[in-house]
Parts: structure tokens; sequence; C-alpha cells
């Protein structure tokens, strides 16, 4: 079946099987590979994207559900400009090493900073919490995201 | 991948969606949380998936002594509905601690768990604490039930072949309450669950989950859970939540009592 998507503000239709995940789509039809096929049972965020403005676990859904949708992956983060303040902070602060968790990590912390601008370090650690990282130990995240905090 | 062939209909309605379970071997898609998940490992392989991602089933509404949630309602859409955290507390401080950050709270519904029956989700033993009524149609007519008689045992609702859970009437929550979680880490499962009300610092209902294969409802007056077999996965053994069981209670009483 076809397809249709925007990714990263371009507009897309790519050939897809009709069981495919929208994390398979988008990194097997499209070759968007930024977020990963991890756990595939919605616990590890690695696929995590925007799917019109929400951030949603992309193994959780089918790619069909998805047609027409706008989708932003980690690849479409920095602009011209260069990475976000919080792509430079995860940078700064250690926060990532093999890079598998980033889009979660990423998504989720952005997330909490819009509807949060000032978290705790508790609020940090909940919001994260459906995120899983094998390298980091995690506070090397939190400081991330705490430092960007206003 | 989803292993093999799988029809996919998303109707624009209810009705549509009965239609199509009523036609032949349907298995319903709400947040994708655990059915997705199945989909693609091959536990479930149905002919067709009926997804109710357009059917109209999400609306949150007051009506006099209850709140209407619909079954595709989301977590979100509990923790940003005036409605259910004027109403409803105990509900709206459950979808606040959902497991699985929020892209999960986005994504899961407060139907679709009910119809999971997880023993260890937030949502079956808190609807049963604050009394919820499950509707249920089907193309027969449709049926009311107490969300109770829906958890027929672990992952097993008392769906029939056929129905569809459309939405849940809840009654206003009518005093305090106190919802007490178990767990281990910040992206665990909780091992288990308690959600109490009290009305004028009494006791009034206490209901522990994840403690045994269904909601386990406690005597208020005795404080003393009979859990009967208790449930045992990877997060804990039997023995293990049969001790946690009455500390859990209590604590979530205590909270309730003292308002």
């Amino acid at each position: 079946m076809e397809l249709s998507l925007t990714i990263d503000g371009e507009r897309r239709t790519a050939e897809v099987d009709p069981r495919m995940l929208l994390v398979e789509a988008l990194r097997d039809a499209f070759g968007a590979r930024g977020p990963k096929t991890g756990c595939l049972t919605g616990d590890c965020g690695a696929c995590t994207v925007r799917v019109d403005g929400t951030i949603v676990k992309s193994c959780l859904k089918l790619a069909v559900a998805a047609d027409g949708a706008d989708v932003r992956t980690i690849a479409g983060l920095a602009g011209e400009d260069g990475l976000t303040p919080l792509q430079q902070a995860f940078w700064d602060e250690h926060a990532f090493q093999c890079g598998y968790c980033l889009s979660g990590m990423l998504f989720a912390a952005e997330d909490l900073l819009e509807r949060t601008p000032s978290p705790t370090d508790a609020e940090i650690r909940e919001a994260l919490g459906g995120n899983l990282c094998r390298c980091t130990g995690y506070d090397t995240i939190v400081a991330a995201v705490r430092s960007v905090a206003r | 991948m989803i292993p093999e062939h799988v029809g996919y209909e998303a109707p624009a309605s209810a009705g549509e969606a009965v239609a199509l379970l009523a036609a032949g071997d349907a298995r319903v898609l709400a947040g994708g949380t655990w059915v997705v998940p199945e989909l693609g490992s091959g536990v479930s392989r149905p002919a067709v998936v009926v997804d109710l991602r357009r059917a109209g089933l999400g609306a949150i509404e007051a009506r006099g002594a209850t709140v209407t949630i619909g079954a595709t309602a989301t977590y979100a859409d509990l923790i940003a509905s005036p409605v259910v955290r004027e109403r409803l507390p105990l509900l709206h401080e459950m979808a606040l601690g959902i497991t699985g950050g929020w892209a999960i709270r986005e994504q899961g519904t407060i139907g679709g768990s009910l119809a999971a029956a997880r023993p260890s989700s937030d949502a079956p033993a808190v609807l049963v604490a604050l009394g919820a009524v499950a509707h249920v149609a089907s193309a027969g007519g449709g049926r009311a039930v107490p969300a109770a008689e829906l958890l027929a045992g672990p992952m097993r609702s008392g769906l029939e072949r056929g129905e569809l859970l459309t939405a849940l009437e809840v009654p206003v929550q009518a005093g305090t309450h106190g919802y007490v979680k178990l767990k281990r880490g910040w992206s665990s499962w909780p091992i288990a669950t308690a959600a109490a009300i009290a009305r004028d610092g009494v006791l009034q209902r206490l209901v522990l989950g994840g403690v045994a294969g269904r909601p386990v409802e406690v005597d208020p007056t005795t404080l003393a859970p009979e859990i009967g077999e208790p449930w045992e996965d990877e997060l804990a053994p039997a023995a293990y939540r049969a001790a946690v069981a009455g500390p859990i209670a209590a604590r979530a009483a205590a909270k309730a009592t003292e308002g």
C-alpha cells in the first residue's frame, strides 16, 4: 500500500507493507533511521517520534494508522543554526554514549520542558521513566535536562 | 512486522465497529500499547484489526452524578480534563502516574487498559474502587456491566465475542482518596497498588491491584485482604505479594482518611 507522511517537514510517499509498524515504515520504507527499533513492546523508548506534535512510541503504532500524519524524528530537531540547546546540553554533559536511546530521551525531555519549564530532578526522572539507557546510568542525562531548565 | 496477513479497518462510528466485530475474527485496537506488540509478535493473529481511532469514542462528559468517559480517552485526556480533576481526583492521580512516560499517557487508553485486564496495570483496580460501570455495545444491542465483572481473570476480559467496550460511567467520587503504589524503579510496573476512598475520615472502600489475577476488594472495617491465589510474575513472587498486600492497603487507607 501507499503511505504518505510529512517527515521532518518534507512531504513524502512510499510503498509500505500494511503489516509494518510505524517505526519499521520510517526506517525501512522511508530511510528515516533516527528512530531505533528496540524492545517492540513500548518499554525502551528508542523509537520515539512526534506524530502531529505528540510524542509517541512508534513501535506501538501501525504504519497504516499514521497515513497523512506529520512526523518529526530526531533528525529533524537540529536546524540550520545547529543543535538545539537541549541537544547541546546532552553533548556537553556526556549524556549519551552509543546514542541508541537518544530519540526517546530528547523527545521526552523536550516534551517535559514544554509543559514544565522548571522541573525538579524528580520530575525529570519521572518524565524520562519510559526510556531505557544502558550506557550512562542516567545521572548525566538528568544533568543535561536540568542545565537547560529555566 | 506483523507475521501474517491481517485486514485493517478504521470505522467512523461505534455502530460500524460493532458491525465489523460481528462479521468475524476481529481484534479491537485502541491505543496500541498492548495490542500492537501482540500483533507484531504473532501472539494475536486475528483476521482483521478494527482500529477505533476514528470512531469518536474519546469524549469525557459530566452528567449529573456520574462522569461518562469514552473508552478511547487516553491517560493524557484524563489528565487534561477539568471534569476528571475535580470530580474524579483518584482517576486524575492514577493517570499522572502511569508507567512508561508521557508517550504512553498519550497512547494508552482507559478502555484499553480495562479490556486488557493486566493485573499490574493501574486502571482496573482504580475503576473498581470508583464503582465504574462499563457500557458495552454489540450487534444484539448492549449492556451495562460493573467494571469488576468485566475483569474475568489475568489478561482476560469478560467481553463476549462481538462486544465492544464503548464507555465507562463513573460515579462522582464522594470523599477523599488515597492511592499507593509499590514499585522498584521509576520505569517499573507496580508490584501492588491500593486505591482507597473515605468520607468524613471514615474508610468506605479499598481495592488492591497487582496482588491477585483480578482486583481485590478489602473490607474497610478490618483492612485484612483476602487475596486467594496471589499473582506472580517476573516482578515479584506470590509470597511477596501476599506479604505486602496488608501494608499497602493500610498506607492507602491512612492517606484517604487523613484527606
